[in-house]
């Protein structure tokens, strides 16, 4: 029966422990949900947004004023039509450059009240004046920014209009008067309809895997230097190789990991397809498959050492003494990547070191300067960094795990490790 | 199936902390491993199931060396702890056991009878750190146990138990012992050692200084050492303290314990004290396991 314990079973009994322990671990559970609203409401938020047209309540008295108020209404509402067709950040403007409202009047009588109206908050704003030339825009504290421009834009066009007509010009003269064509913009580069800039979705993948990094490192260390202070250790090792416990651990977290962010992905994924902006959608699963890849590879690298960090602590309050160097390790790249955003020969040459890479190249391959052969290429140097690191960490380890009285210098365990 | 240790050394930097240890353990015994604090016990049961290695020598079992796959059905109880805290009872117990090479249903199915006969059945869901610490080294020796080991090798398994608890574990390590698996333990108590051990093996400074069956070891230790007890020849010490080759331990009025050395016959010795007066005993005293070991340690 004992004999026939594999390494693969082994280790799947080890790493099957890690994941066990993390889906019970109150703290991944909680940061997980809190990324996942955190993800579906920066998904969802910024289209409940767009897609408000404000509507405003407006007080008239005198002729006028209601033939303003009624044209304003009417291009308030050509600027909502119009719009759908623009970009997000332009929809709030219609054709014209007009903002879009909804815009709804109350009639008051020439002896009634319009400021107790204002003053109540009854009303937005009223719109006073039998004569085109004198109207009085009342607010209480301020005039809705839509409304001002919208009654604006109402008066002088209907004033442009009659003038035109007192001066005998014929229907198509005024209407370009009052309408006049204006020049279409065209962007050769536009991004489609409901799409995220490139920079921003590297910027969110950048943080997740410097998020998940920093919180699985931590816990990795923490979950060595557990097992050495409670000495379960002894009994680990009494009954398996070091490397079977070390590919175990790495393996479980990686899992977990991987787990979080796919699920956090397939939240927001989930979250942009429900607002309706399937765009998104097919960009970022576009875009994920390398981010994945190279999430997966960075992870592993570093999770060894990791290891290692807890392995040459003896208690967890070493633990903030052995994982500074992780730490910088990871915090350092972030930064620098953050800076090497835009393209240019650093982000080149960074996109193939191996701890930024992870970061870099996949973000190169989003923004679309990537050629085609050099992910491929990066991805093989992070995988071969991450071979001598595991293979270096594995030994590190060894030299170690046992030791179990102080803290330990990393060449002190190398010269320990068999 | 004979564990033994064939001149095991092991040195840390410059320091030996085991020196040409050799002894045995014998299957269906029980071997108390006795020694000071800093004696080597430890090191020498790490280099047993394989967490040290030794520096020179060698552990056999059934006369060949160890392998890991051999190792792994030991059953081991390192020093103080050796489980995971925050980790469930049952839990911990079926992850040792798959880790020692178990099924998880027969993992499960053992553990559950292991705490069932620890009393600690209702407590199987708890994290571990929130049991007691008799209980918690209650699941230690489950955890030893649990994969039905070929060779028990147990690290202070009675510090800190209540002595009902301590019969209890004694009880336990019996029964495995009983069923032909050898069993070595350490132990700063000695006078626990002495009732439940058939072995001894007694380390000083990292060397075996006396080793064999518990009455092999007093008796080879009792040397020539007598209880003397005259009344009416005041002092007894002044009497056989003049006698060349005969040295006072300690003595009173009465009685006298006293160290003969190869030239003194006992038999004269005898008929001395008793010309003296009326001889109430004259006895070969055999020393304690506590007594031999303070004599051997200091």
């Amino acid at each position: 029966m004992n004999d026939a314990l594999s390494a693969w079973q082994a280790i799947r009994v080890i790493a099957g422990r890690e994941i066990s322990v993390k889906l019970r671990d109150r703290a991944f559970i909680g940061s997980t949900v809190f990324m996942l609203v955190l993800v579906t409401a920066a998904t969802l938020i910024p289209v409940l947004i767009q897609q408000r047209v404000p509507s405003v309540r407006v007080a008239v008295q005198g002729a006028a004023a209601a033939q303003v108020v009624e044209r304003a209404a009417e291009l308030g509402r050509q600027a909502q039509e119009s719009g759908t067709s623009l970009p997000p950040a332009l929809a709030v403007f219609g054709e014209g450059g007009l903002p879009s409202a909804d815009i709804s009047t109350v009639e008051v009588t020439q002896d009634g009240s319009v400021d107790t109206l204002v003053r109540n908050h009854d009303v937005d704003a009223a719109l006073v004046g039998a004569d085109l030339a004198h109207l009085t825009m009342l607010g209480a504290q301020g005039v809705p920014s839509e409304l001002d421009v919208l009654v604006r834009a109402a008066a002088s066009e209907i004033q442009v209009s009659d003038a035109a007509t007192r001066a005998g010009l014929s229907p198509d003269q005024v209407t370009a008067l009052t309408s006049p064509a204006m020049p279409v913009t065209v962007l050769l580069d536009a991004n489609p309809t409901g799409e995220v800039p490139p920079q921003l979705l590297v910027l969110v993948f950048a943080f997740l895997f410097y998020l998940s990094v920093l919180t699985f490192g931590m816990s990795i260390a923490q979950s060595v230097v557990e097992e050495k202070q409670s000495r379960v250790i002894e009994l680990l090792v009494a009954a398996l190789p070091v490397r079977w416990l070390l590919t175990g651990k790495v393996l479980g977290n990686t899992v977990m990991a991987l787990g979080q962010i796919v699920v956090i992905l397939g939240a927001g994924l989930a979250g942009a397809t429900l607002a309706g902006q399937g765009q998104v959608v097919s960009q970022v699963l576009g875009a994920s498959g390398w981010f994945v890849a190279f999430f997966l590879l960075g992870f592993v690298m570093l999770a060894c050492l990791w290891a290692v960090a807890g392995s040459l602590a003896s208690r967890i309050e070493d633990l903030q003494a052995t994982t500074v160097v992780m730490q910088v390790l990871v915090i350092v790249p972030f930064f620098a990547a953050l800076f090497a955003m835009e393209p240019g020969p650093v982000q080149r040459v960074l996109s193939y070191v191996p701890f930024t890479a992870p970061l870099l190249m996949p973000a190169r391959v989003v923004l679309g300067n990537a050629a085609a052969w050099e992910p491929v290429v990066s991805a093989s140097v992070v995988l071969l960094t991450g071979v001598v690191f595991v293979l270096v960490g594995a030994r590190l380890y060894e030299g170690s795990l046992l030791h179990t009285s102080s803290r330990l210098k990393a060449m002190q365990a190398w010269r320990a490790g068999r | 199936m004979v564990l033994a240790l064939e001149h095991v050394t092991r040195t840390y930097d410059e320091r030996r902390a085991l020196d040409d240890v050799s002894f045995t353990v014998r299957p269906g015994r029980m071997t108390g491993f006795v020694g000071a604090n800093g004696a080597g016990k430890t090191t020498a049961m790490r280099i047993i199931m394989g967490v040290l290695a030794p520096t020179s020598g060698e552990v056999t079992f059934d006369g060949r060396p160890l392998t890991r796959e051999v190792r792994r059905t030991f059953g081991y109880m390192p020093e103080e702890r050796g489980l995971y805290p925050r980790m469930r009872v049952l839990d911990q117990l079926v992850h040792l056991g798959r880790v020692h090479g178990m099924s998880r249903a027969a993992a499960s199915e053992r553990a559950a009878g292991l705490l069932d006969q620890l009393g600690l059945a209702e407590r199987s869901h708890d994290p571990l750190q929130t049991l007691s610490l008799g209980n918690q080294q209650r699941v230690q020796v489950a955890a030893a146990v649990l994969h039905e080991p070929r060779l028990l090798v147990l690290d202070e398994p009675f510090s800190g138990l209540d002595p009902l608890a301590i019969d209890a574990m004694g009880d336990l390590l019996r029964s495995h012992a009983a069923a032909g698996v050898p069993v070595l333990f350490s132990s700063h108590q000695l006078e626990l050692v002495e009732q439940l051990c058939d072995d001894v093996v007694i380390i000083s400074d990292g060397r075996v200084v006396s080793m064999g069956s518990a009455d092999d070891v007093r008796a080879r230790r009792s040397g020539r050492r007598y209880r003397i007890q005259v009344e009416g020849a005041s002092p007894v010490a002044d009497l056989v303290g003049g006698i060349t080759g005969v040295t006072v331990v300690r003595g009173d009025a009465d009685t006298v314990l006293v160290e003969l050395d190869d030239s003194v016959d006992d038999q004269a010795l005898l008929s001395t004290v008793q010309a003296q007066g009326v001889l109430r005993e004259f006895a070969v005293v055999r020393p304690t396991l506590a007594e031999i070991f303070r004599e051997v340690v200091r």
